[in-house]
C-alpha cells in the first residue's frame, strides 16, 4: 500500500519531551516567522493564534491517549473545551512548553487540564475532553481506513517522541 | 427583586463555578477569587457580565473590581502599599467590603484577598436593594 | 494559506447578531493531516471560524476602533464531525458588551445538524492590558476581514 504523502501542515507541536502513560505529557513548540498564518495574524503584530495554542494542548493530549491505549482508535477528536484562557501572546522566536495532565482516560472519552508556558510566562490554560473511536464502529467497511490512519500516526509518533 | 442572602449566595456560586471552572464545594463564602479560585483579569470581566445577567443589574466594572485605577495612581499607591488617600479611595469604592484587616498592612499584593465570594454577595445585595 | 475561516456573511445586525458561512473543501491543506486517510475539520479551526464571525460582529459594533482579541473560550462543545463538502453556518450573538470586553454565544450547524455550541469572550486590548504597548493601527481588522462586510450585507440587516 502506497504511503500517503504527508504535507505536514497541521501539526502544532514539534516534540514530545516527556510522557507518563495514563497520566501526563509534555511537549514543546517553537514559533517561527515562517509559519504562514502569522502573515495574517497579525501583519504588524505576529502572534500564534489562540486556537492553535489550544490545538497544541489537544494534540499533546491526543498523543497521550494514543500511547496509553496503544493506538486502538484512529479518530481522537476534541469533544469539549471549557475555561480556555489566553493570558499572554506568543511571538516568533519563542518556544512554548505544553503540560497536559489526564483527569481520566476511558475507552472512548478522556478529560484533561493543560497549560502552556514560555520563559516562565503563562500563555494558555484549558480544561478539555476528547472522544476516541474507530470509523468501523459505525461502518465496518471503513476498517481499512482506520488501519491506514493508525499506521500514519504511528509513523508520526516516531518523529515526535524524543 | 427580593432575594435573601442564601439565594444570592447560591446564584453567585453558580456564576463562579461556570466562569472559573471550579467545583461547587470549592466556592465558599470566605474563598478568595484570585488566590483560592484562580480568577484573573479576563475572568473578572466574565464574572461581571454573568452577574449582570443573573441578577438583572448593571455593574460598571470599576465598582466591583476597582483595583486598576487605584494601582496606576501614584497618589494612592506608594512603594507597593496604599497611602492614606489610597485607602480612603478603596473604602469609598468598596463600601460592601470590610477593609479593617487590610488597612493594618495595605500591601498591594494582598489586595486580592479582599475579593472573596462573600464580598460579591454583599455587593450584589446592595445593588438589588438600590435597584 | 490565508488565516480566514469564514467565506461570507449572510446576515448582519449591528451590535446584535451575525450569520456567516464557510465551505469545507479538499483544497484546504491542513485537512490532509487531520487525519491522513479521513479528513475532518479540526475542532480548533471551527472555534476560529466562530471567533472570526463573532469578533467581526463585536468589532463592527465599535466601528473597528478597538483591537478585539479572543481572550477566553467559555465553552466549546462538539456534537458531530465536519467533512469536506460540508457547508457550515456560523451564527453568533452578542451577549454582553462593555468598553473593555464582550461576550458572545454561537452555534455552528450543517444543514439541520447541530455541529457545535461555542461561547467566547473578547478583550479590547487597548482598554485592558495596562502598560503593554501595541502598534497603533488596528492590526486585527485587516482589509481581508473588512471586505466581508462590503456591499449589501450590512444594509440588509439594518434596513
Amino acid at each position: 500500500m502506497a504511503t500517503i504523502a504527508a504535507t505536514m501542515r497541521f501539526i502544532l507541536i514539534d516534540k514530545v519531551v516527556e510522557i507518563e502513560t495514563g497520566k501526563r505529557i509534555k511537549s514543546v513548540k517553537s514559533v517561527s516567522l515562517a509559519e504562514e498564518y502569522l502573515a495574517d495574524h497579525f501583519p504588524t503584530f505576529p502572534v500564534l493564534p489562540g486556537v492553535l495554542l489550544l490545538e497544541g494542548l489537544i494534540e499533546s493530549a491526543s498523543w497521550l491517549v494514543r500511547a496509553t491505549e496503544n493506538f486502538a482508535h484512529s479518530m481522537v477528536l476534541l469533544e469539549q473545551a471549557r475555561n480556555v484562557k489566553y493570558k499572554s501572546f506568543l511571538a516568533p522566536g519563542s518556544q512554548i512548553e505544553y503540560t497536559v495532565e489526564a483527569k481520566a482516560i476511558e475507552e472512548n472519552v478522556s478529560s484533561f487540564t493543560g497549560a502552556g508556558v514560555t520563559d516562565n510566562e503563562q500563555i494558555v490554560e484549558a480544561k478539555f475532553g476528547l472522544r476516541h473511536f474507530n470509523l468501523a464502529d459505525k461502518d465496518s467497511s471503513l476498517a481499512s481506513v482506520d488501519a491506514k490512519i493508525i499506521d500514519e500516526l504511528k509513523k508520526r509518533w516516531k518523529l515526535l517522541k524524543k | 427583586m427580593t432575594m435573601n442572602r442564601e439565594q444570592v449566595l447560591g446564584q453567585v456560586q453558580g456564576v463562579l463555578v461556570d466562569a472559573l471552572g471550579v467545583d461547587d464545594d470549592e466556592v465558599k463564602p470566605e474563598s478568595t477569587l484570585m488566590g483560592d479560585l484562580g480568577a484573573e483579569s479576563i475572568d473578572f470581566l466574565d464574572i461581571v457580565f454573568r452577574l449582570e445577567k443573573a441578577f438583572g443589574i448593571k455593574i460598571p466594572r470599576e465598582e466591583l473590581f476597582p483595583a486598576e485605577t487605584l494601582m496606576n495612581n501614584p497618589e494612592f499607591v506608594n512603594n507597593g502599599k496604599l497611602t492614606e488617600k489610597g485607602l480612603a479611595e478603596l473604602q469609598s469604592k468598596m463600601p460592601h467590603t470590610d477593609t479593617t484587616e487590610f488597612a493594618k498592612n495595605p500591601d498591594m499584593s494582598k489586595l486580592g484577598d479582599l475579593f472573596t465570594v462573600g464580598m460579591i454577595v454583599n455587593f450584589v445585595q446592595s445593588k438589588l436593594k438600590a435597584a | 494559506m490565508r488565516w480566514i475561516w469564514i467565506d461570507k456573511f449572510i446576515e448582519f445586525k449591528t451590535g446584535v447578531s451575525a450569520v456567516a458561512v464557510k465551505n469545507v473543501t479538499l483544497a484546504e491543506e491542513h485537512l490532509h493531516d487531520h487525519f491522513p486517510g479521513y479528513p475532518v475539520m479540526p475542532e480548533s479551526l471551527c472555534i476560529e471560524a466562530m471567533a472570526q464571525t463573532a469578533g467581526i460582529l463585536v468589532g463592527e459594533a465599535k466601528n473597528f476602533e478597538e483591537k478585539v482579541i479572543l481572550a477566553k473560550i467559555k465553552k466549546a462543545v462538539f456534537h458531530d464531525c465536519i467533512r469536506p463538502g460540508d457547508s457550515l453556518r456560523l451564527s453568533a450573538k452578542i451577549e454582553s458588551i462593555a468598553d473593555e470586553a464582550a461576550s458572545t454565544t454561537g452555534t455552528i450547524t450543517c444543514g439541520d445538524k447541530l455541529i457545535a455550541e461555542i461561547d467566547l469572550m473578547f478583550s479590547h486590548i487597548d482598554q485592558n492590558l495596562a502598560g503593554k504597548e501595541f502598534p497603533e493601527d488596528n492590526f486585527v481588522f485587516t482589509d481581508m476581514f473588512k471586505s466581508l462586510l462590503q456591499g449589501s450585507v450590512l444594509k440588509a440587516g439594518n434596513g
